[in-house]
């Protein structure tokens, strides 16, 4: 025990100590809204469409008034479509459509195809779709006038419905719950151990395969058996992941209390200096705030937040242990890809299934890949938020525990060969062999 | 005393026996060769000593008492395969490795700084590993291998990629480490590097053992009373029981020739006889080295 913890300890510590971890600690919270910001400010910035010119040649001349209140600058034109195309040529414009005739006395034709865009590039879906709206807005309320059909009987068969729902307990107390919420937050834990798998699973691979290729491994495991050195790089580089997400934490916490009290504290200001709007605004605030934290309350926060930590240190165990192996396994970063693949499998499997898991986080295939231990962190994170029943939580829990003690052992067997094994052609049949050796 | 006793150690791998019932025993205090070419088996001897691996079969002591985990600190090793972790500081590092081998932090920083003193490297103690030259960080994994004074010091192939400064200084420090009452095992394949150094030895080939005992010993029995003489003058009709097997000119007039004796003669015999014709200037007697004794065993073993 005592040589484990001096192999975490030194583990932990050069990693802790070097810069790139403080870097990755303090900007990845801040990097994350900040990219999320700026895509979503430049996208706003881009739908500006007011300064492009788009030509309209209406052949039919019907759609005068069809294109006011849009985004772009319309102009109508008349004449000829080569006449159109060549000016179109000539002035810079970014788009010109062409509507030709349309025969509207066939009042069962509900298909219109004969319209053109043209432009000098490519146009994006959202342009074209637009356009297509526009145009088939106008034929609607042509064709609905000519009909002579009231348009308030129409406006009247058009009806909205909001379906709130609730969680029934047994004791038959209901809760209000928010799939839509529930969906976000399964996808971010979810996600979230996904990522750590991944990064903290290869920063293992890394420190196996490093004492392996400068040759000291075999001075340590003449100190200490393999193991412990084992155990003691997968619990330190866990310490050094656990330490990172608590700093996550508390940092993402601070930020948006000190951004909250900022944005608070500058609307109080604003409602010294002229009262009656901004009160308005204030009360619409209080209630969003309000209503968020009312989402809140549908979704079993501390079961979630606690049972995340157990998922993660238990996913990282899991996998750890095998990214362990596969770095004794080798001699270099290359050779490890041909081992990674079956190690990846399962962490893919559950990220491509996250999705079909959150759409129905009560279905057998949920359930199940909740309770396989190589898929469980990702799914059962994604379950948690929609209410999971303590039994299949528990259960969940108990596989992942026999899982990550499995592969921990199926690991330490390869790991105690493979690292004194130096330029050796190794292939999964020599692993098997490693596997099964009496060392 | 033996500060360890091997017997009947066997181990195979799947392919093949690596050690087959290898029995040695190593005298306290004294430095011991375990030789044999490459892939003869001392290294799996070595890592079953360290108890990096078990062994099939067989037993073996230190002390008088059975391998036990807690023998780990007692026992300093210096692998064939040996480095440093490159991003560790100097002083970092061998502070890890101490503690691994059970010392205490506070001792540990004592007697790092001793070594790092006696070895000149004081000012390096702060330094990457990676800014070591390749002789520098050779010292460090020496100074790590006896930080925690071992009873027993193991070294694979100690003098490979030493240049031959390091390796006189190296050579020193374990003489004086043997003096303080260390023992030490020498593994090589290059037997005329550390044929000098040893008192007692082991010949391994293909996971046996084919010889073992005092070196003199050894030399002694597989003396064939040989003698290289240097002379000037003719070398004719030497009276019976001595042959002349080679001879050539040196330089000039002086000459060279080896001349073996039966089996009970003294060599006083053979030198009044060439005294008395010839100017002699040199008489050795030719004692075989652990090499020539190496290969005579295997290829009698092989006939």
């Amino acid at each position: 025990m005592k040589q484990i913890i001096l192999v975490l300890k030194r583990e932990y510590l050069t990693r802790v100590k070097k810069k790139s971890f403080l870097l990755a600690t303090i900007l990845t919270p801040l990097l994350f809204p900040a990219i999320i910001f700026g895509i979503a400010y430049i996208a706003t910035r881009d739908s500006g469409n007011e300064d492009k010119e788009v030509v309209v040649l209406d052949e039919s001349g019907l759609f005068g008034d069809a294109f006011q209140g849009a985004d772009y600058n319309f102009q109508f034109t008349t004449g000829s479509l080569d006449d159109a195309k060549a000016k179109f040529q000539e002035d810079g414009a970014y788009g010109l459509i062409h509507i030709p005739e349309i025969d509207l006395e066939d009042a069962t034709k509900t298909f219109y195809d004969d319209f053109s865009f043209f432009s000098r590039t490519n146009p994006g879906l959202q342009v074209m779709e637009d356009f297509e709206g526009s145009i088939r807005r106008a034929l609607e309320k042509i064709k609905l006038d000519r009909s002579g059909i009231d348009p308030a009987v129409i406006n009247s068969l058009k009806v909205r419905v909001d379906l709130d729902s609730f969680n029934l307990s047994e004791t038959g107390e209901a809760k209000e719950s928010n799939s839509g919420l529930s969906s976000v937050i399964g996808y971010v834990f979810g996600f979230l151990i996904y990522m750590f798998i991944f990064i903290y699973g290869s920063q293992i691979m890394q420190s196996v395969l490093d004492e392996k290729t400068s040759r000291i491994v075999e001075v340590i495991v003449s100190s200490v058996r393999p193991f412990q050195l084992m155990m003691g790089k997968v619990l330190g580089v866990g310490a050094v992941g656990f330490t990172q997400l608590l700093i996550w934490i508390v940092l993402m916490f601070t930020l948006s209390t000190v951004g909250l009290s900022i944005l608070g504290g500058g609307e109080g200001m604003e409602m010294m200096a002229n009262q009656m709007p901004q009160e308005v605004e204030l009360t619409q605030a209080q209630e969003m705030a309000a209503n968020v934290q009312n989402m809140l309350s549908t979704v079993p926060v501390v079961q979630i937040l606690i049972s995340f930590l157990f998922y993660f240190l238990g996913a990282y165990f899991l996998y750890g242990a095998l990214y362990a192996a596969v770095g004794s396994a080798v001699d270099s970063l290359q050779d490890a890809q041909q081992f990674m693949f079956p190690i990846m499998i399962p962490i893919i499997a559950g990220i491509v299934a996250l999705g079909f898991v959150l759409q129905d986080p009560h279905s057998g295939l949920a359930v199940t890949l909740s309770m396989i231990p190589f898929t469980s962190p990702i799914i059962m994170m994604a379950r948690l938020p929609f209410g999971v029943p303590t039994w299949q939580l528990l259960l969940s829990m108990l596989f992942l525990v026999a899982g990550f003690i499995g592969t921990i052992w199926v690991a330490g067997r390869i790991y105690r060969v493979g690292i004194l094994m130096y330029g050796a052609k190794v292939n999964y049949k020599t692993i098997a062999k490693w596997f099964t050796m009496k060392v | 005393m033996n500060i360890l006793e091997a017997n009947n150690v066997s181990k195979a791998y799947a392919a093949h026996r690596a050690l087959e019932d290898v029995s040695i025993a190593i005298p306290k205090q004294s430095i011991f060769g375990l030789l044999g070419p490459n892939g003869a088996g001392k290294t799996t001897l070595i890592r079953i000593i360290n108890q990096i691996i078990m062994s099939d079969g067989g037993e073996i002591s230190i002390n008088g008492e059975k391998l036990h985990p807690r023998h780990i600190e007692v026992i300093g090793y210096l692998p064939e395969e040996r480095g440093l972790y490159k991003k560790m500081k100097v002083g970092e590092q061998l502070m890890y490795l101490a503690q691994l081998k059970g010392l205490s932090s506070g001792e540990s920083r004592k007697r790092i700084k001793h070594w790092l003193e006696k070895l000149g490297l004081t000012e390096w103690a702060g330094k990457k590993v990676e800014d070591l030259s390749k002789g520098m960080a050779q010292k460090i994994q020496f100074i790590a291998t006896v930080l925690h004074e071992p009873d027993l010091l193991i070294l694979d192939e100690p003098f490979s990629g030493f240049d031959p400064v390091n390796a006189n200084l190296i050579k020193d420090e374990i003489f004086e480490l043997r003096e303080k009452g260390a023992t030490v095992i020498f593994s090589t394949h290059r037997m005329e590097s550390v044929e000098q150094l040893c008192d007692d030895i082991a010949l391994i080939n293909k996971s046996k053992k084919i010889l073992d005992g005092p070196k003199k010993e050894i030399q002694k029995s597989f003396k064939s009373n040989k003698y290289q003489v240097n002379y000037k003058g003719q070398l004719s009709h030497l009276s019976s029981g001595f042959s002349v097997l080679e001879s050539g000119v040196l330089e000039d007039d002086l000459s060279q020739a080896v001349i073996q004796t039966q089996a009970g003669q003294n060599p006083n015999e053979l030198l009044s006889e060439l005294i008395s014709k010839t100017e002699v200037h040199g008489f050795i007697e030719i004692i075989p080295s652990i090499n020539d004794i190496f290969i005579q065993v295997v290829q009698e073993g092989q006939s």
